[in-house]
């Protein structure tokens, strides 16, 4: 199995505008990696630097020290970005575009031929459901519509590695049933998935493998039964890897 | 809570009570003093500074009458003080001075030459025919017209914008009629302007051929240039000439010889070039003394 | 070279779909029509104050859309978070700044085209005659001169916090180009040491946009210009706008997206 994606002794600190103040550390020396074919999570409370560790991978943020690549080439590359897919948390696109008009858009960006464009957006299309929508402007799409358009524009161009920035966030159990179908389906056809989430029950089903980050720093990686070591759920594994101390009821 | 029904009823008895207070007020409002309750919509709008604004249209009518070929605020504009526009009619003092043609003088720097390319590089009057020198063009000269007007709407005590246009519209337009009634409506707001007055005499002498009109418009206009004060008598010689030797003319073309060389001596008090005035002076006595050409009666 | 007018695609989009050209548009021919339909002194031949007061609401608007539509792109992006999965793309940051200038320069031109059309239609309708490549002078230069102001706008975006800010910025800085900017040099010579030196420098530093207004030639019907200061003219404004996008590029390398 390659490995496609790393990072090595990647660390991101960010300065203060405060007088005196030191940098805030966002990521201290963080060593991953993620292997062809397997579906990552990317697990950590607020804060704990999961978000920079996807912003260092997608060239957003420059690392202060150490490295990051994908498929080899290092991040800071375009060419790096040719096959990943990304969804964002937040789920924003070009009101005035139709659901169409954004894949096409994105499509042309990856040098897409318009054949080939065209018979990837019907079957994207139809694969999240928006069929009827496509030639509706994005602006009168409820959230879960919006979700799956980014979904869809993730897929575009067929990546090999889908970064996923917690994407059942704000969808209903229907929507989430959904989102696991497709990280399945990708998985099936040998796509890699590194996705962060705080949904840990779903973490649990699709997850090869996981990694636990807090305050920067990576404090668990391996198989989700390794991470659980003795303890009865993963949410359980989670608090006790990041130091939370359940109160004993009164 | 009121109910819908106690809504309307009580919108309508407010929109009842409005109009009849308003009609109420009307009356009062006329008597109000302030400009507000006077003039036009360009007086309530924007007051003084309408006059302003007059002006600066006026001045874009010279700017037309240049064809854009015109000095700003940062060029020399001593051959601009009068605008031509003005100055070509022959009835305006003329203040300028200067070379009208190169007032933007050398080129200081190389953006300087390679602007002047871009815009209007000549001195050209439209009544000559503007850019294109040819004077088949030459009632181009209409192009004034809207910014005199505006001018005139603007600031209708300005008695020189009604002058200058009916000159343009009678003697380039041919629009006789729209200068008269233009001169009319200039009277209306300035009854007491001799120039006005004058200019509808030449309306009427030189277009119209009506000589009667002609005199007694021209008389009106003297006797309102006697009534001035000395000091602006003084200052306002120009047109005083201009009103005498007019009458002078007309009434030498009439045979009325005597009444002409009154007229011509009047003018020669005020004019600056007396020696001129005295060779009309002269012609007119060369035919008061020649023989008449009439027949001679026949016997009953 | 696809990806940037992928992107400049978008822009062009943005603008036909929002209302800001189509409201000026319509209110300029109302204006326009208005104007035409006053009589002056019965004389149904006069056109040049038409002209003028036409050409003047089309620079007007021309400037409100460039300026506008220019502001907002980057800072909509980032607001809208849609920056985030457009970096994700294989794109480079320059190749963005590049489609975003193209997308609306682009989108300006079509505007013009639409704005000329009306105009050269209103005016051959009193003056019979369509002087047709003086117009396309007139237009071209008017896109060039565009280009700048578009140019100026996005490095703007990128300098400023808020698009409202740099649009007044940038209005100022164009109105005053326009009206003073060919006679800083005159003014220069008026003042004493530093002002003088620091006028001369502004006037040197800045794109003398006011060379590409011949709206006087246009309508007070003038000869075309020679061919050759027209080409020195476009030369000029694609100087200013590369040297204007290479400051966006150098600027938005460093910005966080984030």
């Amino acid at each position: 199995m390659s490995v496609i994606l790393k990072t090595e002794k990647l660390h991101v600190a960010f300065s203060s505008r405060e007088f005196r103040q030191t940098a805030k550390i966002a990521l201290n020396s963080l060593d991953l990696e993620v292997n062809t074919g397997e579906v990552f999570g990317f697990l950590g409370p607020n804060g704990a630097g999961k978000t920079t560790t996807i912003n260092v991978l997608l060239g957003f943020v420059p690392p202060t020290s150490g490295s990051a690549s994908l498929f080899g080439i290092d991040v800071r590359q375009p060419i790096a970005r040719q096959r990943i897919g990304y969804l964002p948390e937040m789920t924003y696109y070009y009101k005035f575009l139709t659901a169409e008009e954004l894949l096409r858009f994105y499509a042309r960006i990856f040098g897409l031929s318009r054949t080939e464009a065209d018979t990837r957006i019907d079957r994207l299309l139809k694969l999240v459901e928006l069929e009827p929508a496509r030639k509706r402007p994005i602006k009168s799409y409820s959230k879960g519509m919006q979700q799956r358009v980014g979904l869809a524009q993730a897929l575009i161009n067929d990546p090999d590695l889908l970064i996923l920035d917690e994407p059942t966030s704000g969808l209903d159990p229907l929507g989430r049933m959904k989102v696991r179908e497709i990280i399945q389906r990708l998985k099936n056809e040998g796509k890699t998935v590194f996705f962060s989430s705080h949904e840990l029950g779903e973490v649990e089903t699709v997850c090869d493998r996981v990694s636990i980050i807090h305050q920067g720093e990576l404090k668990a990686i391996g198989s989700v039964s390794e991470v659980m070591g003795q303890r009865a759920s993963l949410e359980k594994a989670f608090l006790d890897i990041i130091g939370y101390q359940l109160q004993p009821a009164p | 809570m009121l109910s819908s029904r106690t809504f309307y009823l009580l919108s309508l008895a407010l929109l009842v009570l409005s109009f009849g207070l308003a009609a109420h007020l009307e009356p009062e409002f006329q008597s109000w003093r302030g400009s507000r309750a006077q003039g036009d919509i360009f007086n309530v709008l924007m007051g003084d500074s309408r006059a302003l604004f007059a002006n600066h249209f006026y001045v874009k009518a010279d700017e037309y009458y240049h064809s854009g070929y015109y000095p700003s605020i940062f060029d020399n504009r001593t051959a601009f003080e009068t605008p031509h526009v003005g100055e070509d009619t022959g009835a305006i003092n003329s203040k300028n001075h200067g070379d009208e043609e190169g007032f933007l003088g050398p080129p200081r720097d190389w953006i300087d030459a390679f602007g002047r390319h871009f815009f209007p590089d000549r001195h050209t009057h439209l009544d000559e025919g503007g850019p294109a020198d040819d004077l088949s063009g030459s009632d181009n000269v209409r192009e004034i017209l809207p910014w005199l007007k505006l001018s005139a709407d603007l600031d209708p005590d300005n008695v020189q914008t009604y002058t200058v246009t009916a000159y343009w519209l009678r003697e380039r337009m041919h629009k006789t009629a729209e200068a008269e009634a233009f001169l009319h409506e200039g009277l209306r707001n300035n009854p007491e302007s001799y120039d006005i007055l004058f200019e509808l005499g030449r309306l009427y002498y030189e277009s119209y051929h009506d000589t009667v009109r002609a005199r007694n418009v021209w008389e009106a206009a003297v006797r309102k240039w006697l009534k001035l004060d000395p000091d602006a008598q003084k200052e306002n010689k120009l047109i005083f000439e201009q009103i005498t030797t007019h009458l002078g003319k007309l009434e030498s073309e009439a045979g009325n010889y005597d009444q002409a060389i009154n007229w011509l001596q009047a003018a020669k008090k005020v004019s600056q070039t007396p020696g001129a005035i005295q060779q009309q002076i002269d012609a007119v006595k060369a035919k008061m003394a020649a023989p008449t050409n009439t027949p001679a009666a026949l016997p009953h | 070279m696809n990806t940037i007018f992928a992107l400049a695609g978008v822009a062009i989009k943005e603008l036909y779909r929002r209302k800001d050209f189509y409201v000026l548009f319509i209110i300029t021919i109302l204006i326009c029509l208005v104007m035409a339909s006053v009589n002056i002194f019965n004389d149904a031949k006069i056109v040049r104050y038409l002209k003028e007061i036409s050409l003047l609401l089309i620079w007007i608007s021309s400037l409100v859309i460039a300026i506008t539509t220019t502001a907002r792109q980057i800072p909509a992006e980032r607001e809208n978070r849609t920056l985030l999965p457009l970096l994700a793309k294989p794109l480079t940051r320059m190749q963005l700044i590049l489609g975003k200038f193209l997308g609306c320069w682009i989108a300006c031109g079509l505007t013009l085209l639409c704005f000329y059309i009306f105009f050269g239609a209103l005016a051959a309708s009193r003056e019979h005659q369509l002087p047709l490549l003086n117009y396309f002078q007139a237009a071209t230069l008017h896109w060039f001169m565009l280009g700048v102001v578009v140019a100026l706008s996005l490095f703007g975006s990128l300098v400023f916090a808020a698009p409202s800010s740099n649009s007044t910025i940038c209005f100022v800085f164009v109105a005053g180009i326009l009206l003073v900017g060919r006679h800083l040099n005159q003014v220069a010579v008026t003042l004493a040491e530093p002002g003088r030196s620091i006028t001369y420098a502004i006037y040197y530093a800045i794109p003398h946009l006011e060379l590409f207004d011949v709206r006087d030639l246009i309508i007070h019907n003038w000869p075309l210009m020679a061919w050759k200061y027209f080409g020195l003219a476009i030369l000029y404004a694609l100087a200013y706008m590369a040297a204007l996008l290479i400051a966006a590029c150098l600027v938005f390398r460093r910005k966080a997206v984030n």
